[in-house]
């Protein structure tokens, strides 16, 4: 059985290829059937933003990989709950809020963790 | 499930120690290295009672003052307790 991994995303999309790292790690083990989970926290939840234009900064856009997880197999995708509220965001269908509490069980729950 | 996290940037300027301490469980610790060492100055930390280790040669080169709710670690302590927590979450 393969070791489990929760990866933590706490950069917002524009701030460097923090964020679309952490996704394409989570998508490449989802493609090898990992048991593997996604964690927004922190600036991460702004990946969930909606209606974000990545072409006004000649970028690609991150949300598309973001809507690909469930295709890939990837149904832990979470967000932190103090972090959405923080930036006055409201829950996205994307990811499951979860208080702190719940992320503390969810990060024992995993083999191994990264954070970038 | 016990996790070490690992905090490297100064909790002064940065959001990383402030989010670990609100996710951290009761059988976790926190190691500080490199400008987190800064942490042993945050309030937050002897306020919220979890186990804290630093780096000593990066508290000593801050001159830094070990608290007592703090212990220090060299490189063989920290790779310990790499080994004695059930898994490491470095704070990159």
């Amino acid at each position: 059985m393969a070791k489990s991994l929760l990866v933590i995303s706490r950069q917002a999309p524009w701030s460097g290829p923090s964020a679309r790292e952490a996704l394409d790690i989570v998508l490449a083990g989802g493609a090898f059937d990992l048991p593997i989970g996604l964690l927004l926290l922190d600036d991460g939840v702004f990946q969930l933003a909606p209606h974000q234009d990545a072409k006004a900064v000649q970028q690609k856009d991150l949300s598309a990989n973001l809507q690909a997880l469930g295709l890939f197999g990837i149904d832990d995708v979470f967000a932190c709950s103090h972090s959405l509220a923080a930036r006055g965001l409201v829950h996205s269908t994307l990811a499951q809020p979860l208080d702190s509490a719940a992320i503390t069980q969810l990060i024992d729950r995993y083999d191994q963790v990264i954070t970038l | 499930m016990s996790t070490l996290h690992v905090i490297s940037h100064s909790p002064f300027t940065d959001s990383r120690l402030e989010s670990c301490l609100r996710i951290c469980g009761s059988e976790d610790a926190i190691l500080l290295c490199g400008d987190g060492a800064y942490g042993l100055h945050a309030p937050a930390l002897l306020t919220r009672g979890v186990k804290v280790f630093v780096l000593a040669e990066d508290m000593l080169a801050r001159n830094l003052p070990l608290p007592d709710w703090a212990d220090s670690v060299d490189y063989p302590g920290f790779v310990q307790l790499s080994i004695d927590y059930d898994k490491v979450n470095s704070w990159l």
